[in-house]
């Protein structure tokens, strides 16, 4: 019989809690715990409608679980994470790692002097075509790589996603992750600076709505992130990840989600696009369980999770200022 | 009596433009220059015009228009020469590689009392004309936010003043100038810009700038000399009611493939419009002549483009946020 690790899932407040418990109940390396919410009326109601047991109590999950998966709006990322490692049990935590980067090295230090690992949800590292791009990269079928385009355009997630208090802020923090770990993953460079133009135009919320960052990487090239809820609500799909990325040699365009049928869906009045391509989250969640098993550290770290978010956050403090932003400033 | 033109420059866009003229009634190609001289020779038998230098084109009794199609760095000179020659000018874009170049010509145009037509064609794509269409009469919104891409292979060592920054203003001049153009057109002025930009070996070259408008939208522009599969245009454009997209790689009504690959002979036309926006825009800058009107991009928004282009320069050079106010 396949060695199981016990996973529970914390929190249903996140758009991705659907996926990832379904993920846990279907891995075979993974006995599902059960999930345990701060609304009781949801976790109730997810817990059944995933066939698993209902924690009333965190500490009661937590006693169940090895590891725990956190689904929760982003500002509740640090309590969640400071009482798993209390309870010695391992993280992964949905994106962004935290609303602050005190909260996120707050988080890192809890799990390390616990001993136990944090990971952080970036399934794009698992996207075939992207993980084929970093192979080829370090090969260096495409030369120095000079230059990255990427995108990861939207629809508004509404609920807490537009609150700043519960999301840290609006789409520069919900969307500016995935890409800038994506990069910083596949060139194998930190980032240096960052230039930010944010803006709420679209659906009259208090945090930002539309944002271009333009950012530099310690090792010369540039890169900009389109972090935007732009897609409309008569889009097909939910938004995408892009990358465009120049390299000396060559040139190579990636679309994560572009195996999809398009569904002319006469019931529903509307076109939808139906992704077909590899789960992503089964992949993420499965390489973070298959390493605690191994007693090897998991894929994807606590610090990368930081190192995404100090792009985020140097977002929002280039967008107040005006000007660039070194991201050594935000560390002073 | 017809009007007669003068050619200036017998490469891409010379060609265009000489071809553009055969096919409008009432307008004569008289004669193209190109350096060196010879190589105007294929161009002008086809139209039956003569050779003839720059310079005598430019003060010649029979010629009305002077088609300005040199590499940019020459515009300023033959523009100007042209003008006091009481010739009418259609000049290429960018209108000059400086600005202090750019505002002598509109200068000396504006005093022979000439028009200068400056040649920033998106405005005559259609793909360009709906959007701004869309957004006149709201249909899209409020614009939050968009993104305009256009792409070509690098140009190697077949044209070389492009790849000489001192001349042709690399990709940001060259290529994105027809973006910040379309950004100018759809939104009006902005208010500031960041660029980065490399420049590899081969005429590899790639920029992306951010334009901030003082309340709404920001706009992100990608040029690229790094499109190897050929050129490309494409735009998303975000209001707060929709949103619209162009992409030209899925924009052809027609496509053609043979066991001899891409490399094999062309065996058919792929037309995908009647009449071309070079043409479209070549009759249309001869009619306002004709009429006395302004061009519909004259010397004076020429230059306020151009600057918006040079500002774009100056960010990517500094790493610096550049604001942005437009010439008068």
């Amino acid at each position: 019989m396949t060695k199981q690790l016990r996973v529970g899932l914390v929190s249903f407040a996140h758009v991705h809690a659907p996926s990832l418990a379904a993920t846990l109940g279907a891995l075979e390396q993974v006995e599902f715990t059960g999930i345990h919410d701060d609304d009781e009326k949801r976790g109730r109601a997810a817990a059944s409608a995933h066939g698993t047991t209902w924690h009333p109590t965190l500490e009661g999950l937590l006693r169940a679980s090895e590891a725990i998966v956190i689904a929760s709006t982003n500002a509740d990322h640090r309590r969640y994470t400071e009482a798993a490692a209390k309870a010695r049990v391992h993280v992964l935590c949905e994106k962004p790692l935290a609303t602050t980067t005190a909260d996120a090295k707050a988080m890192i230090a809890a799990c390390r002097s616990a001993t136990v690992q944090l990971g952080t949800a970036f399934p794009v590292r698992g996207s075939p075509a992207v993980m084929a791009l970093k192979e080829a990269i370090a090969a260096g079928a495409l030369g120095r790589i000079r230059a990255v385009r990427a995108t990861n355009p939207g629809q508004y997630p509404g609920s807490w996603f537009g609150d700043k208090r519960l999301a840290g802020g609006g789409a520069a923090m919900d969307h500016t992750v995935h890409a800038a770990d994506a990069i910083r993953w596949l060139l194998a460079d930190e980032f240096a600076r960052v230039h930010a133009e944010l803006g709420s135009f679209i659906y009259g919320l208090e945090v930002e709505d539309c944002g271009v960052l333009t950012c530099d990487l310690a090792g010369g090239a540039f890169a900009s992130i389109d972090c935007s809820w732009s897609r409309p609500q008569t889009f097909p799909t939910w938004g995408g990840v892009t990358l465009h990325v120049v390299g000396e040699k060559a040139t190579v365009d990636i679309d994560v989600f572009r195996q999809a049928l398009t569904h002319y869906d006469d019931t529903a009045g509307r076109t939808r696009l139906l992704g077909w391509g590899d789960d992503l989250t089964a992949r993420m969640v499965a390489d973070f369980v298959d390493a605690i098993l191994a007693g090897r550290p998991v894929p994807i770290t606590g610090e990368d999770g930081l190192h995404a978010l100090e792009v985020a956050i140097a977002a929002y403090r280039s967008s107040e200022s005006g000007r660039p932003v070194a991201i050594t400033d935000l560390r002073a | 009596m017809p009007l007669r033109i003068g050619v200036l420059g017998a490469g891409f866009a010379g060609a265009m433009h000489a071809h553009s003229a055969l096919r409008i009634d009432g307008v004569q190609v008289a004669a193209v220059a190109a350096l060196p001289l010879d190589q105007a020779a294929a161009l002008a038998k086809e139209c039956g015009a003569r050779v003839a230098s720059a310079e005598e084109i430019c003060a010649a009794d029979d010629i009305d228009l002077v088609v300005v199609a040199t590499p940019t760095h020459l515009h300023a000179q033959y523009a100007i020469l042209a003008a006091t020659s009481g010739k009418h000018v259609f000049c290429e874009k960018p209108l000059a590689r400086t600005l202090a170049d750019a505002q002598a010509m509109v200068r000396a145009c504006d005093d022979a009392g000439v028009a200068l037509a400056v040649g920033h064609v998106v405005r005559y794509f259609k793909e360009y004309q709906r959007a701004k269409q869309l957004l006149d009469d709201g249909t899209l919104g409020r614009p939050a936010i968009a993104t305009l891409v256009r792409g070509n292979f690098a140009v190697g060592s077949a044209r070389e003043w492009y790849l000489d920054a001192a001349k042709s203003g690399g990709v940001v001049l060259d290529l994105m100038l027809h973006d910040l153009d379309t950004v100018r057109w759809w939104f009006g002025e902005p208010s500031r810009v960041y660029a980065r930009r490399f420049t590899g070996s081969g005429g590899l070259e790639y920029a992306l700038a951010t334009i901030r408008y003082e309340d709404r939208p920001i706009v992100q522009v990608e040029a690229s000399w790094a499109e190897h599969a050929g050129f490309r245009t494409g735009y998303e454009l975000r209001g707060d009611r929709g949103m619209l997209v162009h992409d030209s790689r899925a924009a052809s009504p027609i496509a053609l493939q043979s066991p001899a690959g891409p490399a094999g002979p062309a065996m058919m036309a792929t037309p995908t419009l009647h009449e071309t926006p070079y043409l479209v825009q070549l009759r249309d800058v001869i009619a306002r002549i004709a009429r006395g009107d302004r061009p519909l991009v004259d010397g004076h928004e020429g230059l306020r483009t151009l600057a918006l282009g040079l500002a774009v320069i100056r960010s990517a050079d500094t790493g610096e946020v550049v604001d942005w106010k437009a010439p008068a």
